[in-house]
């Protein structure tokens, strides 16, 4: 009796103590972060190297962001205007050849080394001639040079007025180039086979940027502490930054809990538990992704889908402001092509609306009777959350509104992708995520180019809107750019083959303490801006 | 197993119809198997009367999406704004004649195949039952997919695939029934008494396999149901705008918070299941000697 009463007690004490230092144990680990400041970030990694000039992924692009400092950057969520960074400006050539950029001279790199012309360049050879997935962005450009320590000249042999938006992409950042050549990192000729340095930047970070590198792990964690040499506009607030590879249902979970939280890879509707939630700060956004339905123009694939008047009754006859509802909160209408965060972007009331009188009047006026064509999408492919199916069958009522029978043939991705990128589709659906921030970047959906022969759009087929394209891909000055994109589109929505659907939602969540938190189309989010109150 | 089977060929009519009757009555009389009388002959006139039943086109777009279930609609609307209820009733339309389809196609393979192997024995018997070992030895799921995937997704090739993998089990039995019951001295004495092999098949072989394999098909068609939705739940069946029960459990995973998009279908493939599932369980109970003889016995 009295030794199981002794046992007793010293379950109580130690049941006790053990809850003491638990609690002290939480209390310490809450308040060293609080200390340290430590932001969170959670993503489910699409990561595969902290190397600038290899990486091509958003995850990668989000971590570069933020160690390497490009000549030019976008700020907020505009992704229309190129800002200065490492250099103070450009001058464009008139015929839009020669970009000339003046460099800040006080930019240091995270060892202490200035930054000069010659970094830069050693950066962007090293980038085209690594040959990896971000080479191709300089892939116009025919030569680039230093002109003293601090002008750099990029000349391309077509004109290139997207130039600017592209260099103000992660993957330009600028590594200092003693310490990459020093760790068997090369710019010549071949380096996608010689340069060793990938294994090093993957350990340490050689940049200009608000923080540097300290530990980076492709599948669990990267942890960023701020660099105390930065000498830029982007002083970072957080004194660490972590970022977590977390499935989004869990992220959903962390960003509710938590302080100093930001999640990133909600789609609408999983974010919907948050809007309303005290702790949370969320935004929903349109993205820069472009879903858009294309009848085939060529008759050899169908003779119906290539009929003008057939097209004009799908551009009249579709729903477009349910689909946008369908797409989830945040998503907006996409007007034309270009999307709407970018230079030359249509505004909404440039927009085809739907009007069934039209449409059918149109199907009349085409001559066909009762047409039935094919609808085909990837069916096992979802992006921000949305699945390819769902639109299809929005498509496919709105279609069946008209007199229209489409019949969905969904396919794995890998199959229909084919098929689509042959041009052999009647009618397909898919979107369109631009590789850099410019409406050069859209030029591909005009006849004889990429997305233009994936609809069987041949080359000629348009000669007035292959030559608005021709002339709005090469002005240099950017305001009478965005005007001939925007009379290009305007054209284009009135008879291409292209329905532009919608942009959808993209979603941050982060806990209510932090400030600085935004969307933007190209670099997701900037985490040295990030602050908290 | 063969030693079991010894009397069941000798007694009279009259005799066997008198053993049998009671036995009957009191296994259908099994709680089990009333629900899955009941729920299997709800499901099958759903299936027949869906037109009559269902309160909306199931493809038609016209309520708000994503409307809770309430007095408009019954099982709320999917995010296209179609009614839930009248997508479920429709799916029966879609997965009762296919899951029957299937299983009668697999029984026919299955069982000639298994008979051929069973009755000539030898070389051919080896080639059919490695090959059925073949199919056995993946889970039937990943088999189909690779199916499907090769044959391109559409129900009518997931119906294909799954007969694919469905067969051997109907080809084992049949097997084993006509190997068995084809050295029993019943058969050995109609041949001896001057029939045909056809004959000894068709009248003392075939219907002491019919029982035990139609207990086997009768339980396959939940497991079909079972298949086929999961085959269109993974994308691979049935395509949009099918009103698929295994599709619609799909979509409502995409939009959790709206639960009555999946949980319907959800349901009504748990209850076609376990109808079918209980079915076959009382028709063991009936058929087959062997089980009912321990169930009277052992009181289990």
């Amino acid at each position: 009796m009295r030794t199981r009463s002794k046992a007793w007690k010293a379950l109580l004490a130690a049941a006790a103590l053990l809850a003491v230092v638990v609690a002290a144990a939480t209390a310490a680990a809450d308040s060293s972060r609080a200390a340290a400041g430590t932001l969170v970030v959670d993503k489910s990694f699409d990561l595969k190297t902290a190397d600038p000039q290899r990486q091509f992924e958003v995850t990668g692009g989000i971590v570069a962001h933020v160690l390497y400092d490009t000549l030019l950057e976008f700020r907020g969520s505009d992704v229309a205007t190129p800002r200065p960074s490492i250099a103070t400006g450009y001058k464009a050539s008139k015929d839009a050849k020669t970009y000339t950029f003046t460099l800040r001279k006080d930019v240091r790199f995270s060892d202490g080394t200035p930054l000069t012309a010659k970094d830069v360049v050693f950066s962007y050879r090293r980038l085209i001639n690594l040959k990896g997935n971000p080479s191709f962005l300089l892939g116009g450009v025919t030569s680039i040079g230093a002109k003293g320590n601090y002008t750099v000249v990029l000349k391309s042999k077509t004109p290139n007025p997207a130039l600017p938006a592209i260099v103000a992409n992660a993957s330009l950042g600028i590594v200092n180039s003693k310490v990459v050549k020093a760790n068997g990192g090369t710019d010549a000729v071949g380096a996608d086979k010689t340069d060793k340095a990938e294994a090093f930047l993957n350990r340490t970070s050689a940049g200009t940027g608000p923080y540097v590198l300290k530990s980076f792990n492709t599948t669990s964690r990267v942890e960023l502490t701020a660099n105390p040499r930065y000498t830029g506009r982007r002083k970072p607030k957080f004194a660490n930054v972590v970022m977590r590879n977390v499935l989004a249902p869990a992220q959903l979970l962390s960003v509710q809990r938590g302080t100093n939280e930001i999640s990133i890879d909600l789609s609408p509707d999983q974010a919907k538990p948050l809007f309303g939630n005290k702790n949370v700060n969320v935004q929903a956004v349109a993205g820069p992704n472009i879903w858009f339905l294309f009848a085939n123009s060529n008759p050899k694939i169908s003779e119906i889908t290539s009929n003008k008047r057939f097209q004009n009754a799908i551009r009249y006859g579709l729903d477009y402001s349910g689909s946008v509802r369908l797409a989830g909160k945040g998503s907006g209408r996409a007007a034309g092509v270009v999307p709407s965060q970018f230079l030359g972007a249509l505004g909404d009331s440039a927009a085809i609306e739907q009007n069934l009188a039209k449409a059918k009047a149109e199907l009349a006026a085409s001559g066909l009777k009762d047409p039935e064509v094919e609808l085909e999408f990837p069916s096992d492919f979802t992006s921000s959350g949305l699945s390819f199916g769902v639109i299809a069958q929005k498509v496919q009522a709105d279609l069946a509104k008209v007199g229209i029978k489409a019949n969905l043939v969904g396919k794995p991705i890998a199959t229909s992708l084919a098929n689509y990128r042959a041009g052999t589709e009647q009618l397909g659906l898919w979107l369109w995520g631009p590789d850099y921030p410019d409406p050069n970047d859209y030029l591909v959906f005009l006849p004889g180019q990429l997305v233009g022969l994936r609809a069987g759009w041949a080359a000629g087929s348009d000669a007035t809107l292959e030559a608005l394209g021709r002339k709005a891909g090469s002005t240099a000055d950017p305001a009478v750019r965005g005007k001939l994109f925007k009379q290009l589109q305007t054209q284009l929505n009135q008879r291409g083959p292209f329905f532009p659907l919608f942009q959808p939602g993209q979603v941050v969540a982060a806990s209510k303490n932090l400030t600085g938190v935004v969307y933007n189309a190209q670099f997701q989010i900037d985490l040295s801006t990030i602050g908290s109150k | 197993m063969s030693t079991a089977q010894l009397p069941t060929p000798t007694p009279a009519p009259i005799a066997r119809y008198r053993f049998r009757r009671p036995r009957i009555a009191s296994a259908w009389r099994q709680p089990l198997a009333v629900i899955g009388i009941v729920l299997a002959a709800t499901w099958i006139v759903v299936a027949i009367l869906a037109p009559v039943l269902a309160p909306d086109d199931p493809l038609g777009q016209n309520a708000a999406p994503l409307t809770p279930p309430g007095s408009d609609h019954l099982f709320g609307t999917d995010e296209l704004g179609r009614d839930v209820l009248s997508r479920v009733l429709f799916g029966a339309r879609l997965s009762i004649p296919l899951a029957l389809l299937l299983v009668g196609l697999a029984l026919f393979v299955g069982a000639t195949l298994g008979a051929i192997a069973g009755y000539f024995g030898g070389l051919i018997d080896s080639i059919v039952m490695r090959g059925a070992d073949l199919v056995f030895a993946f889970p039937a799921i990943i088999l189909a997919m690779v199916v499907t995937a090769v044959l391109g997704p559409s129900i009518r090739n997931a119906v294909l695939a799954l007969v694919v993998v469905s067969w051997p089990a109907y080809a084992r039995v049949v097997r084993g029934l006509v190997l068995s019951i084809g050295q029993t001295e019943y058969v050995t004495a109609t041949r001896l008494l001057g029939a045909s092999a056809r004959r000894a098949l068709v009248r003392d072989v075939l219907p002491n396999v019919a029982g035990p394999v139609l207990v086997l098909a009768t339980l396959d068609l939940g497991n079909a149901v079972l298949l086929l939705s999961g085959l269109s739940f993974l994308g691979l069946g049935a395509q949009p705008p099918q009103p698929e029960w295994g599709a619609g459990v799909a979509e409502g995973i995409q939009y959790f918070q709206f639960w009555w998009i999946g949980t319907f279908p959800g349901l009504a493939i748990f209850t076609v299941v376990l109808a079918f599932n209980f079915l076959g369980d009382s028709l063991r109970d009936i058929l087959d000697p062997q089980s009912s003889w321990r169930a009277g016995g052992e009181g289990e």
